[in-house]
């Protein structure tokens, strides 16, 4: 790739994943949410990717913190869900907000999300899904970028 | 002024944790020092600025998670990206 396109590409793909993590982070009152939030940010992530190539992106993306911030979202979202469970008898029960009043005062303090809309859990489903979506679609790209090596890798 | 802390935490969180991947490449040619950072901060103020608050926020005339995620990257380049 051109240098003027390498000169302007991290900067602007800062912006894409911070306007992608605005995206995420007013799930809950505008259209929009944790896939198409970190779908962008994932857009930003590989954007950088191809126009430096791999081993010269600014973002060092392992595979091992790849797998942890992925197995992170899950299991951030399966908690919360869980907590719904415990503390309610339903699962994914909106906690926060306690629309048939059967939890406790403190727990609905708990998860409640501070912001005018009060949207309980809902904005933490979407920052777990939001995580789970750039990992997911950034992925794919390293995976097709990488797979001269991987196939050489197989053929020996 | 009422001070929403909740898109600012989550914003501060998944930007400290993009930012600490960003790390010196020692074989690319191009070099993204603090200066680069310094116009990245002056750009994300603008689009904030244009962004303006959500719906029903009233604290700044900012769009604050983008603010929270700019300070969130640098503060994780600077913590755990080097």
């Amino acid at each position: 790739m051109s240098t003027i396109l390498k000169l302007f590409v991290f900067p602007i793909s800062i912006i894409i994943i911070l306007v992608g993590l605005n995206t995420i982070l007013g799930g809950h009152i505008t259209p929009g949410g944790g896939f198409q939030g970190g779908a962008m940010i994932a857009g930003g992530l590989i954007l950088c990717i191809i126009v430096y190539g791999l081993k010269e992106s600014p973002f060092k993306l392992s595979h091992n913190f790849m797998a942890s911030l992925e197995s992170a979202g899950a299991l951030g979202y399966v908690i919360l869900g869980l907590a719904g469970l415990a503390f309610s008898g339903f699962y994914l029960y909106n906690l926060g907000v306690d629309l048939y009043h059967i939890v406790p005062p403190f727990i609905q303090n708990l998860f409640d999300y501070p912001d005018p809309v009060h949207a309980g859990i809902i904005p933490y489903l979407n920052f777990m899904v939001g995580i789970k979506v750039l990992v997911g679609l950034s992925v794919v790209v390293i995976a097709f970028l990488e797979s001269d090596k991987i196939l050489g890798e197989d053929e020996q | 002024m009422i001070f929403y802390i909740g898109p600012v935490a989550l914003g501060l969180l998944l930007g400290f944790i993009l930012g600490t991947r960003i790390k010196p490449v020692p074989e690319s040619k191009l070099k993204f020092d603090k200066e680069v950072y310094l116009i990245m901060i002056i750009a994300a103020i603008i689009v904030a600025y244009f962004l303006q608050p959500f719906p029903y926020y009233q604290d700044i005339p900012l769009a604050s998670g983008f603010l929270a995620g700019m300070a969130g990257i640098i503060i994780g380049k600077l913590a755990l990206g080097r």
